[in-house]
């Protein structure tokens, strides 16, 4: 048995070991990337949902519409100067 | 026999050596040809095939108020565009229905031209979805930025808009187009055959986001001014007019706002001249607004005190062939009482005694005719005539503000002097522009204090300006009534500005604000039109601000929080800030809306009503009809 072991032997394993590694480690490299791309849409689908959120939270908190809400909705009226205390 | 036999071996041989040398010749001849001669154009075509690019829209930059509330902002909205020559014709007909157009409108854009036509530009998701999954061919969605402005006509004048290809056309949005555009990126990445990307993708050229742009402005205040200008212009049926709200100390510009207001957000459906924003590009004459600069002029010259006596000639008063009138007719008047009685004869008495060039410098100085640094485009320097061209009558009228132009802001800009005890400095929108330029003294400390307690009394219950008051403040201010100009070059008859300029509070002022109302129909008088609205502004931008109200109790000032509790009752009187509007509620809003009113509703589109006929609710009857437009 020991006869069919070289110490030649270990240049094709190490090449055959390394060249394995390499084409496992592509295919890491692209699994990796079809990842980070899906990532990225949906990174970007999650921003312009914010941006959309931010926009709608600033158009239903503008003073116009809380104004009418407060108006119509709660009953109330603009302090007078006199009834506004500050600490 | 052999050597015949040895000749055809070798010829063969040396045929088939032949043969293969050609062959390797021809290899030789074509490995040349690809590897140099077609070397240029087949690598092309190799990284055409293999790699791609991309363009990355960079998104405009967003305007934010002081607050960091959102003033502007652009989100992306899908297009719908087609390859005109590939849209089979017996699919037009669904397209037209779901795109909501006719059938002839898109056959005709469809025929325009074979390649890239739009179909529908800035479409609601929901429409481009549907679309979609039409699946007609040569139909496609593409990615396109629409501008968004939430607080909609209350900043449409001030922001202006964006044009569809995200170009700035009008206010902010235009002056400040380069700051605000992004630039589109490049991005180069590898494909593998499957036509997914590679991770070695490099940026041909990096895009770069739009600049955010802070204003000074503050969206309540803004709004405050908005709806107190607006419900005092309904009330006189005005044609207009604008306020602008100013902090004296740094020159930040607190509020600009304009009536009538436009949306920007649906700008199509305005004229053109609705766009303009008058607190900058319309001149008026300010009337009795300028007196206290001409009082200041002659208290400078040192000529004047406040108790100096001016005859003012029992009403009229002949300067060459023309003739001064007051409204009031007076005898002896002090400097205090010229301006709290708002006499035109003693203005014009003060100015020719102490000449045209002290009151032209005084004009200067306090920043009348010229623009007044805030960059926005279309601003007005106002007219203001080179001094050389003061005789008597024109000296006489400017004291009292005929045949002067200003703007709004130079207005503002000028009572802040008064307000800021004689230093003037430039206004500002920018919250990173503020405090760039180095005030400048305009009038001493003391005058500037004696001018401002003339102002005070003027606002007095003996004052023109009275209205102008909130409870629990004090108010400098100065009213103004001007005859507008004619395109003649004489006056209108029964056309007027109102006008009325102040600050408060008088021992710290925080605020300038300047009201015009243009063509008052109920009354001409500053103090009656435009005063009820710098109160309403001021009675809910002081409180908003911290700034806490006082009464007066035995002659002194005391701060309420020191004065026990005392509970006040809720007045139930009918909101100034009553609006009409529908803008900005969503289609269930509008439904309870119409509901409780019985109205009958029509709704197109989905999302937030941005447009309502007609536009004011208040006088719609049962059973009659509302029409809402709505979108995303």
């Amino acid at each position: 048995m020991s006869t069919y072991l070289k110490p030649w032997l270990l240049i094709p394993a190490t090449a055959a070991a390394l060249a394995g590694g390499l084409i496992w480690l592509s295919h890491l490299r692209y699994e990796l990337s079809l990842e980070t791309q899906r990532v990225t849409t949906e990174k970007k689908s999650i921003e312009q949902e914010s941006n959309q959120l931010r926009l709608e939270i600033a158009s239903l908190t503008r003073p116009e519409r809380l104004r009418q809400y407060a108006r119509d909705s709660l009953n109330m009226a603009p302090p007078s100067p006199m009834q506004v205390i500050h600490q | 026999m052999i050597s015949k036999e040895h000749t055809f071996i070798r010829r063969r041989i040396e045929a088939v050596a032949g043969i293969l040398a050609l062959g390797i010749l021809m290899l030789g001849v074509r490995a040349v040809d690809l590897q140099w001669l077609q070397a240029d154009h087949l690598t092309n075509l190799a990284e055409k095939q293999r790699y791609r690019q991309f363009t990355t829209v960079a998104p405009r930059g967003p305007i934010l108020d002081q607050k960091g509330r959102i003033l502007a902002k652009s989100i992306e909205t899908p297009s719908i565009a087609a390859i005109a020559g590939e849209v089979p014709s017996d699919r037009i007909n669904e397209l037209a229905k779901v795109l909501g157009v006719s059938h002839k409108k898109l056959q005709h854009k469809l025929n325009k031209r074979k390649g890239f036509v739009w179909l529908a530009r800035q479409v609601p998701p929901a429409v481009a979805r549907k679309v979609m999954a039409l699946n007609v061919p040569g139909v496609r969605q593409e990615a396109e930025w629409q501008r968004y402005h939430p607080l909609g006509p209350e900043t449409g004048h001030l922001l202006g808009f964006v044009g569809i290809d995200g170009r700035g056309l009008e206010g902010i949005e235009r002056t400040w187009n380069k700051q605000l555009s992004g630039e589109s990126g490049l991005r180069q990445v590898r494909r593998d055959a499957r036509g997914h990307s590679l991770p070695d993708g490099h940026w041909v050229r990096e895009p770069a986001a739009g600049q955010a742009i802070t204003l000074t402005l503050d969206a309540s205040i803004q709004s405050i001014a908005y709806a107190a200008l607006a419900e005092g212009v309904r009330n006189q049926n005005a044609k207009g007019g604008s306020v602008v709200v100013m902090r004296p100390q740094d020159g930040a510009i607190l509020a600009m706002t304009s009536w009538p207001g436009y949306n920007p957000n649906s700008f199509r459906h305005y004229r053109p001249s609705d766009w303009r924003n008058r607190a900058i590009t319309d001149v008026f004459e300010p009337g009795s607004t300028l007196k206290p600069f001409t009082v200041a002029a002659a208290l400078e010259s040192g000529r004047w005190q406040p108790d100096t006596q001016v005859y003012c000639e029992k009403g009229a008063m002949r300067i060459a062939d023309y003739t001064i009138h007051d409204d009031h007719a007076e005898e002896w008047l002090d400097v205090t009482g010229v301006l709290v009685r708002s006499s035109n004869i003693g203005s014009a008495k003060m100015a020719l005694d102490i000449g045209a060039r002290p009151l032209h410098n005084m004009m200067e100085k306090a920043g009348f005719g010229r623009r007044s640094g805030t960059g926005l485009s279309g601003e007005s320097s106002g007219i203001v005539l080179p001094p050389e061209r003061w005789g008597p009558v024109e000296t006489a009228n400017i004291a009292f503000g005929q045949g002067i132009a200003v703007t709004p802001l130079q207005l503002a800009t000028a009572f802040s002097v008064l307000a800021n005890d004689g230093v003037h400095v430039t206004p500002s929108l920018f919250a990173d522009q503020l405090g760039q330029h180095a005030p400048t003294r305009v009038i001493s400390s003391t005058i500037a204090h004696q001018v401002t307690q003339m102002l005070e009394y003027a606002t007095s219950e003996d004052g023109t300006g009275s209205q102008a008051v909130p409870a629990g403040y004090h108010v400098a201010g100065k009213t103004g009534t001007a005859q507008k100009p004619n395109p003649r070059g004489g006056y209108s008859k029964g056309k007027y500005n109102a006008v009325f300029a102040g600050f408060a509070p008088v021992n710290d002022p925080q605020l300038v604000i300047i009201v015009l109302v243009d063509e008052p129909q109920k009354s001409i008088y500053g103090g009656q039109v435009a005063a009820p609205i710098f109160r309403q502004i001021a009675e809910s931008a002081l409180p908003y601000l911290g700034i806490p109200a006082r009464f007066d109790r035995h002659g002194d000032e005391q701060d309420l929080s020191n004065q026990t509790w005392r509970t006040m009752p809720i007045v139930a009187k009918e909101s100034i800030l009553d609006s009409e509007s529908l803008f900005g509620m969503s289609m269930r809003e509008v439904r309870h809306f119409s509901a409780q009113r019985g109205l009958r509703l029509h709704v197109h589109g989905s999302g937030w009503v941005i447009r309502q006929k007609p536009t004011a609710t208040s006088g719609l009857k049962h059973g009659e009809t509302l029409e809402v437009w709505l979108n995303e």
